[in-house]
């Protein structure tokens, strides 16, 4: 087995049981090649995740501590593992793109408010995926799936001039980025920049699902034509990329350890409420 | 002994700080705001941790993730808040978290009278969440000394039983001010029969092992046990799984645990029930204390009546339910919910009758007219739609 999944994973539930050819593992590996190369232990992570492929494959692979919280709840379990948690563990999410932009983007928003230290890893297979296949909040305008069969019409997260990072931003984040599966080392770069900022972190990484929607987007499950379909879709952030739209890739905003982190804000207040009326 | 005034509120609080909560997240709500405000003040003294969550669903999540790295925690609402817990509140249920609940009951449905109390969550916080195949351990005290004394054993049973525990009370406990005595001395606890037990940490690999004993430490992160906890069902090392055998272990875990130890949960007081009284009059909550003085004025003119108050809500307690008599449930709510379960637990050869109130107490006089009805044998006569009507 490879070095890492021997490492850190557990021959339990590695190789996953996602789709053969699925780029969720490309993603998932280079979560473990930053912790591995930021030289974290088994016992420096808890591993969260949500529910969908994205939770279901890489809950409890982790060798140390795991949850996995219902539908777009894991970030506000996080908050309160924060503050009962030492600070120097660290929290890391892979979650879905329908988890953290859809049902859970209320959580998301005041996470990244109140700047609470945890790395929020999107795993964007580009819609529901677990449930067969229906359009989600990243869902490129005009693509069928199996909720849109006459093309996906509703304004996005993505589109338009709107990101979803600028607004996770204007929340309060404190590092973000966006990476596709297929990038290489800059990915795993921007990820360990992510978990070394102790505070609000969030990377938006969108993979190939090839079963669901490579199949009613682009007519084909062969994992090659949804790789260059992704390729062709792929620039970095100051690019316009193609007339359709465009996975706009680079490190969006580091304000790293620039800002007070949740739970030491919570713990200073207190010590300090203590201190005056003691 | 600290002896005060104050509210159910307050005790509910300083029963939280001694049993050794230390983070409260909460979203503001009439008639349990007061919990919020006064965890804002009474933690940090304590080095706890107040948080205003954006939400009912949050808060409760927090309270779990504050749990889960090894906290004691507690949130509290009123009914439209509390029907937002029933996702956290099942994942709860299923990873098997302690922290305590607490629902400062008034009258609805939906936003109903803010400030008028109610009794509507009795079989919600029975089911509070889907999937069935789980017991809730619900506790409902009827007077400030006892929403003190009541969430102090609260976090001792979540602890015990590695489950949330629900305090079900009503805006007249939690608003009504009377005298509390909060005791300061290992003795004076022990004295009034309470206990506080600290958390503990489940070592693996087994964190959800399938047996129904209790006292299994909870699962705590952050101490690289290999703990592994989810909203799917668990084999017994938290690997997530669809094999129905778990699924049947995991179901016998969180039934029997609960009612395999019931007699460690059950509490009720009984009143006049040792000469086989005809009519037993049942209640909980603030109504409760309107039956007990009506059975005792009535007890006085010779009326064979007792009352039987309940303390613990669930798992129902249906061995107390012995004498075979006319049954009077008396409730804050018109369409009758307590009244289902004393007529399924009642012995052959009983009569259950209902009377309920929408948002302010029965008085005295009105269920000394409803015992003199029943001990002549009458049935209950409709009132608009207050009696018998359920
Ligand atoms: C509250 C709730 N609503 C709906 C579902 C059903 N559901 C299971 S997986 C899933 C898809 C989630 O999408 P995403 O987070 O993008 O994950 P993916 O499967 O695409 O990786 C949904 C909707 C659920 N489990 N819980
Ligand atoms: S459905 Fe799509 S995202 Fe899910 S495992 Fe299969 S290929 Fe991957
Ligand atoms: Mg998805």
């Amino acid at each position: 087995m490879d070095y890492l999944a021997t490492k850190y994973l557990r021959p339990r539930k590695i190789p996953s049981t996602a789709c053969s050819g699925c780029g969720l593992g490309q993603a998932h590996k280079k979560v473990v090649m930053a912790i591995d190369e930021l030289g974290l232990a088994t016992g420096d992570v808890i591993w969260g995740t949500g529910i969908g492929c994205a939770g279901r494959q890489t809950f409890n692979t982790w060798k140390g501590d795991n949850f996995a919280g219902t539908h777009g709840r894991a970030y506000a379990i996080a908050t309160g593992l924060r503050i009962a948690l030492p600070p120097d563990k660290k929290i890391i999410m892979t979650v879905g793109d329908g988890d953290a932009f859809g049902i859970g983007f209320l959580h998301l928003l005041n996470c990244a408010r109140r700047n609470v230290d945890m790395t929020v890893i999107v795993l964007d297979n580009l819609g529901y995926q677990s449930t067969g296949g229906q359009y989600g909040w990243t869902t490129p305008r005009g693509y069928r799936t199996d909720s849109s069969p006459y093309g996906m019409y509703e304004p996005n997260w993505t589109q338009d001039g709107r990101d979803v990072l600028n607004i996770l931003r204007e929340a309060g984040a404190t590092f973000l980025a966006r990476y596709t599966s297929l990038q290489g080392q800059e990915a795993v770069e921007a990820i360990k920049k992510a978990i070394l900022n102790k505070g609000f972190s969030l990377v938006h990484m969108p993979y190939p699902c090839v079963t669901n929607f490579a199949e009613r987007a682009l007519g084909t499950r062969k994992p090659v034509e949804i790789y260059k379909w992704f390729m062709e879709h792929t620039c970095s952030m100051h690019e316009k990329g193609p007339a359709d739209f465009a996975f706009r890739t680079g490190i969006y905003y580091d304000a790293s350890n620039s800002r007070p982190e949740f739970a030491e804000l919570v713990k200073g207040w207190v010590a300090d409420i203590q201190r005056r009326y003691s | 002994m600290r002896r005060t005034l104050d509210t159910g509120n307050a005790a509910i609080t300083e029963g939280a700080i001694l049993a050794g909560c230390s983070l409260f997240a909460g979203y503001p709500i009439t008639p349990a705001t007061e919990i919020a405000e006064n965890m804002s003040r009474r933690l940090p003294q304590v080095g706890g941790y107040y948080v205003q969550a954006e939400d009912e669903l949050t808060a409760l999540h927090i309270c779990i993730g504050g749990s889960l790295g090894g906290l004691k925690t507690m949130t509290a609402t009123s009914g439209p808040g509390f029907i937002l817990y029933a996702d956290p509140l099942g994942w709860a249920l299923g990873s098997e978290i302690p922290l305590v609940v607490v629902n400062a009951q008034r009258v609805g449905p939906v936003s109903g009278i803010t400030g008028a109390p109610g009794q509507g969550e009795f079989y919600m916080s029975r089911y509070p969440t889907q999937g069935g195949n789980y017991e809730t351990i619900v506790l409902a005290p009827n007077s400030v000394q006892e929403a003190f004394s009541i969430t102090v054993e609260a976090f001792y049973l979540a602890e015990r039983f590695r489950m949330p525990v629900i305090i079900l009370a009503d805006q007249l406990v939690t608003d009504g001010w009377e005298s509390l005595s909060i005791p300061e001395t290992p003795a004076e606890l022990e004295a009034m029969r309470l206990k506080v037990i600290p958390r503990r940490v489940k070592e693996g690999p087994e964190f959800y092992p399938c047996t129904d004993a209790i006292d299994i430490p909870p699962v705590v992160l952050g101490h690289n046990t290999g703990a592994a906890c989810s909203d799917w069902t668990p084999t017994p090392e938290g690997y997530d799984t669809e094999e129905v055998d778990f699924q049947h272990q995991h179901a016998y875990r969180l039934i029997y645990k609960v009612r395999n130890n019931k007699d460690l949960i059950t509490r009720y007081e009984s009143y006049f029930m040792d000469d086989n009284p005809e009519l037993i009059l049942v209640a909980y909550g603030s109504p409760s204390r309107v039956v007990v003085s009506a059975v005792k004025q009535a007890r006085e003119k010779g009326w064979k009546v007792g009352a039987l108050r309940l303390i613990s809500l669930w798992p129902f307690p249906d061995e107390i339910f012995k004498v075979p008599a006319k049954y009077l449930s008396v409730e804050l709510n018109y369409d009758g919910q307590l009244v289902r379960e004393v007529q399924r637990a009642m012995p052959a050869g009983s009569e259950v009758h209902f009377f309920g109130k929408c948002g302010e107490l029965p008085t005295v006089a009105e269920l000394e007219e409803l015992m003199q009805a029943l001990l002549a044998g009458k049935g209950i006569k409709a009132r608009n739609w207050e009696w018998e009507a359920w």
